[in-house]
């Protein structure tokens, strides 16, 4: 028999700060130490014309008043405004819009509702949460989740009977939507859409909810009802605009948070540097697990988040060998990713709630709003990705009337050194905004087709863009649609929302078929324009910590064969890019820079691989990558070098500074943009036979472009200060991975060549 | 404009590249649709669908409705369609609901439609439906010929649904049916009349037939229950794609085939339901089916609708003719017929004998311990107050 452990906080948090403040070793990594003061809540009434019953079991729950945000967003949606609610995680949002959902079914039992979450954990922990509040409430309310794991003996009853349904964008797109003559009463009845996560829907992913949302609204208007949105978003800079793009209709943005906040300390860490010449740091990875362990083993509760699935089980085993059984309990730090089964992900989460889970490891799944209740601790191992994560992690950790601590450690990327040099940028909120661009025609032109499947299209009608009617009759005369009485009815076999992933621009993948031991099994796929620098024939493939080689790529049917091996080398693959402009939509230029942005053919082809040692990076050979060039018409920013920055320059010199800035400015780009580093592609061109200048080329690796090239455009001064802010502030002496690329493979005044070109000094 | 075209035209073309590698090949590499002839004109005296829009489309009907009639007799029907309708009988034949009264009630249907995928994307072109009046089978073939016309289509096949009390079909469940009823919601709002009447004769097909002539589609019964081939006709897959084709050519002559194909289904399904109601009449009888699986499914069914002496023929007939797995799948449910007739002893027999032969899964072979253990003790009793 186990006896249960409890933790009383042994230490405080307020102790252990203390300590860490004054650790000499510690200091020196801190960046920034902040203390944010607590706030007080700010309260309202409950709307006079919520049902009583509603108002009665919230008081019996203890809920005397609501949050002033939570009472605005009621007033709003109940009004019949399309609203957005923009405020930090714990804050109370669910009740922004479970409430006016219930008040309609209370008061009218066929009103119907739709509830979209980015993921499916998120909306298992919803229906959870709903159901509770609607037995406790003691009215007739049906909520279920509709989504790949639905049943299908019970999906008939849901789509009859469901007042509530609640799903992710992608069972909308394949499962409802081409289905809705099954969800009349739905869509008959629908009074509220829930878009919950708004800043998650951006990019390619956003940018085809957008599509999917224009389709339910076409389908809603089929029947009749013209449901109100109540959107939620962390916060970002354009979320009007992000939900208007969404909408398509006015938006009420609600962001005056009324929620109460205990006090917080933020820390930022920067791991020391290692190797000076080759401008490494210690790793992260260790860092955390130092603090994650510190914390833990004075029994506070902490969670960790770390930026892949493999440093999440990485990080789990480090921190586990920290607290040896017996002495410690078994499952005193949980792992938690995706792959996890559902059953697992539960416990864990009830674990953490009641606090029978004291630490847990984890990607950014743990950081959307599935209810773990409030930690104390949080510790970060890497930049997010952008503001909005950060302060969602962040935001893991913090009780209304205690102290908690968040812990930021920054890793060697140049974007988290930007951060951790500069912390202000993420505590002031600088501008970061989610992008989506819903008329990308190749985009478009896709969800144009599941709309015709869904509800012929009228010749006058409009979806999206002005083209519309060309777009139509194009398909028309394709045979793709048939032109009759005036309305452009589906005339294929197929059924076009099959195959069609909303979460990448192409459904051309490579698939990974790993055949170790005999057996074929499909472990993971990667997009067509990166299959040939990770996939190549003899391409060392990293999964889940094992090496895989490829041994067979099937380029025509898109499938690349892996076998386990254990070697002590990596592959490098390098790839010749070049690029034709075909259209320059705006021009500006200037003494230095000339900067502008257009649309542009990408060809791109993997020449040669490098084997490179572990640890030491000593190239021990090479060989030839055959793979067809690929062409990628997209958009493109471009920065080029006016005569007067370089006169006077070597040619060699041009040439390293040009790399250099590139590396930079590719680095830091994904700041402003809100998205990945591979969403966006570079190249340099020494005499670009476009602007017949050195030119750097940030290109959108989306076929069409979602809106970064026009943003970067537009904010080229801001990149181009971050960047001298940057190289100004990176610890290393002549260039670094961190800043403008390693000094030893472009040359040893790679950073005073680009200081130089960005006037330093 | 020009650059808009070029750059759908390559989005398209990709996509449709894709869309080709794993699926079946465009309409023009199959040569089905010029080598079939129409059929012989004359044969179908067709009714034409009102025009409604005349300006539209001059001389184009935009629906039309052929019919025709056969004899009883030339279907060789023996049960179906002559007399009353047993509500047991129809209760073997897969109804669920309430039964109708007369043959008459019944609608034998059967869809054509523009993709196997279901979906609001997927239109009904062609619709086949018979029904019984006199001495003769009144097969109507309903045919959208303009996609823009679905809304008269479709009410017309309404009207001609709702004065019936059931329908039959094949598969009709997981496929006509919901169709059906999606077309119904887009072109006109409306629900199916006959939703919970219906009878869908793929499940006593299979019930029947599966293990002795392996596939059960309507087309392999043809050929081994009714012994009555199909010749020339066009595979259901590139159906869809000749409709297509009609709708851009215009050439009865595309379209012919398909015709020909739905019409013998509908027919073909009219002579399968008499199959079935004939094994059934017959096992009441005393002649269970050869086949001893079906045998088995029989009395399973029997049991069901009360039919207890038919159901017992039936297991007797199963266990006679079964081999000793099929045998242990009936014992227990054949033992308690024997039992409530009063045959302990044979029942009794019947179990030790297997148990001994060591057949059945081990769960099984406790279950029937269990039974002969209870057997064993009535038999005792039924000693001891007999003596």
């Amino acid at each position: 028999m186990r006896t249960a452990v409890r933790f009383p906080a042994r230490v405080s948090l307020e102790q252990i700060l203390d300590g860490l403040a004054r650790d000499p070793e510690f200091k020196q990594m801190v960046t920034r130490w902040e203390r944010i003061p607590p706030r007080r809540a700010s309260y309202a009434e409950f709307p006079a014309w919520m049902d009583g019953r509603i108002s009665a079991t919230l008081r019996r729950r203890g809920i005397l008043s609501l949050y002033s945000h939570q009472a605005d967003a009621l007033e709003t949606a109940h009004a019949g405004k399309h609203t957005v609610v923009v405020t930090p995680t714990a804050s109370g949002k669910t009740l922004c819009y479970d409430l006016p959902v219930i008040d309609a079914i209370a008061k009218d039992p066929t009103a119907r509702a739709l509830y979209i979450f980015p993921t499916k954990a998120l909306a298992q922990d919803q229906l959870a949460e709903l159901e509770r509040l609607a037995k406790d409430i003691d009215i007739e309310l049906k909520t279920y989740t509709y989504d790949g794991d639905t049943p299908p003996a019970v999906r008939a009853a849901i789509r009859s009977a469901g007042h509530v349904v609640i799903t992710n964008p992608d069972m909308l797109h394949t499962g409802i939507l081409p289905h809705h003559t099954k969800w009349v009463k739905l869509f008959e009845n629908l009074r509220y859409v829930v878009l919950d996560e708004l800043h998650t829907y951006r990019g390619v992913f956003g940018s085809n909810v957008a599509n999917v949302l224009r389709r339910l609204r076409r389908i809603c208007a089929f029947y009749g009802s013209h449901p109100v949105f109540i959107c939620t978003s962390a916060t970002i800079a354009n979320p009007e605009e992000l939900a208007r793009r969404h909408v398509e209709d006015d938006v009420v943005v609600i962001d005056r948070n009324g929620a109460p906040r205990g006090e917080k300390v933020l820390a930022f860490v920067n791991p020391p540097v290692v190797n000076q010449s080759l401008g490494v740091r210690k790793s992260a990875l260790f860092i955390g697990r130092d603090i994650a362990a510190t914390l833990l083993a004075s029994g506070i509760q902490t969670i960790a988040f770390t930026r892949s699935r493999v440093s999440t089980e990485l990080l789990l085993t480090y921190l586990r060998a920290r607290f040896p059984q017996p002495q410690w309990p078994p499952d005193l730090v949980r792992g938690y990713r995706g792959g996890y089964l559902p059953s697992e992900r539960r416990a864990i989460e009830r674990g953490l709630r009641d606090g029978s889970v004291r630490g847990v490891v984890s990607t950014n799944a743990l950081e959307l709003g599935i209810d773990i209740g409030a930690l104390q601790a949080a510790v970060l191992i890497g930049y997010p990705g952008t503001i909005a994560s950060t302060w969602q992690q962040m935001g893991r950790a913090g009780r209304r009337e205690e102290l908690s601590a968040a812990f930021l450690v920054a890793t060697s990327l140049p974007v988290d050194q930007y951060i951790v040099e500069h912390p202000d940028y993420v505590l002031q909120r600088s501008p970061e905004a989610g992008l989506v661009n819903p008329d990308n025609l190749h985009l478009l032109v896709q969800h144009l087709k599941c709309g015709a499947f869904e509800i012929p299209f009228d010749r006058k009608e409009r979806f999206g863009t002005e083209d519309t009617p060309g777009v139509l009759s194009y398909l028309d005369e394709q045979g793709i649609l048939h032109e009759a009485d005036g309305r452009y009815h589906w005339s294929a076999q197929s059924f076009p929302a099959e195959g069609m992933s909303l979460r990448t621009a192409t459904s051309d993948n490579v698939v990974i078929v790993d055949q170790t031991n005999g057996r074929q099994r499909v472990i993971g796929e990667i997009d067509r324009f990166g299959a040939p620098l990770t996939l190549h024939e003899q391409a060392i493939y990293l999964h889940e910590g094992r090496q895989l080689q490829v041994e067979r790529l099937d380029w025509e049917n898109a499938k690349a064969y892996v076998r386990e091996v254990k070697v002590d080398y990596y592959t490098q693959a390098g790839e010749s890019v070049r690029i034709r402009v075909l259209d320059e939509f705006a021009r500006q230029d200037s003494p230095r820079f000339g900067r502008a942005h257009g649309e542009v053919l990408v060809s791109m082809i993997a020449t040669i691989y490098k084997k490179l040692t572990m640890y030491t990076h000593e190239n021990i050979g090479w060989g030839k990558i055959h793979i067809p060039e690929q062409e990628l018409q997209t958009t493109s920013f471009w920065l080029s070098l006016s005569e007067g920055a370089t006169a006077g320059w070597p040619k060699e010199r041009i040439e390293i500074a040009l790399a250099g800035l590139g590396n930079l400015l590719h680095g830091l780009a994904p700041l402003l943009l809100m998205c990945a580093p591979h969403d966006l592609g570079l190249a340099v061109e020494v005499r670009s036979p476009h602007t017949e200048r050195p030119t750097i080329y940030l290109f959108d690796m989306t076929p069409g472009g979602i809106g970064f090239s026009e943003r970067l455009f537009k904010s080229t001064d801001v990149l181009l200060e971050r960047a001298k802010e940057h190289l100004a502030s990176c610890g290393c002496g002549t260039g670094c991975p961190s800043c403008v690329g390693p000094a030893y493979a472009l040359g040893n005044d790679v950073r005073e060549a680009v200081a130089d070109l960005l006037s330093l000094k | 404009m020009n650059d808009l075209r070029a750059r759908i035209a390559q989005i398209v073309e990709r996509d449709r590249a894709r869309h080709e590698q794993g699926g079946n090949g465009g309409i023009d590499r199959n040569p089905l649709y010029a080598t079939v002839d129409p059929p012989a004109s004359g044969r179908y005296p067709v009714a034409r669908g009102p025009s409604i829009d005349a300006a539209v489309l001059p001389a184009q009907p935009r629906f039309e409705v052929r019919e025709r009639r056969i004899a009883l007799d030339d279907l060789g029907l023996e049960i179906v369609g002559r007399g009353a309708c047993d509500p047991l009988l129809i209760a073997h034949l897969g109804l669920k609901g309430a039964s109708p009264d007369r043959w008459q009630d019944v609608l034998f249907l059967d869809t054509e439609t523009t993709g196997l995928s279901g979906g609001t994307g997927t239109y009904i072109f062609l619709i086949g439906v018979a029904h019984f009046a006199g001495s003769e089978l009144v097969l109507r073939q309903h045919m959208l010929l303009d996609l823009g016309a679905e809304r008269e289509f479709i009410a017309g096949l309404k009207s001609e649904i709702e004065p019936f009390r059931a329908c039959a079909s094949y598969n009709g469940k997981a496929f006509d049916l919901p169709i059906i009823r999606t077309r119904f919601v887009m072109a006109i709002r409306s629900e199916l009349t006959v939703d919970d009447s219906h009878l869908d004769l793929l499940h006593p097909a299979r019930r029947l037939w599966r293990d002795r002539f392996g596939s059960t589609t309507l087309k392999q019964l043809e050929e081994s229950v009714l012994d009555d081939g199909r010749t020339a006709d066009i595979p259901g897959w590139l159906i869809p794609d000749a409709y297509f084709h009609y709708l851009r050519k215009r050439d009865p002559a595309i379209i012919a085939p398909v015709l020909e194909h739905n019409a013998r289904d509908v027919i073909s399904l009219v002579r399968i339901t008499d199959r079935v109601a004939r094994a059934v009449a017959a096992a009441r009888t005393g002649r269970a089916p050869d086949h001893a699986p079906a045998a088995y499914a029989l009395a399973r069914i029997f049991e069901r609708t009360g039919e207890m002496d038919a159901a017992f023929g039936c297991y007797e007939s199963a266990y006679c003719d079964g081999d000793n797995t099929l045998r242990a799948k009936l014992a227990l449910g054949f033992a308690r017929h024997l039992e409530r007739r009063g045959e302990v002893e044979r029942a009794l027999r019947m179990m030790e004998t297997l148990v001994a032969l060591g057949v059945g899964s081990e769960r099984w072979r406790e279950q029937a311990e269990s039974r002969i253990r209870r057997l064993a003790k009535k038999r005792w009793r039924k000693l001891a107050t007999a003596s």
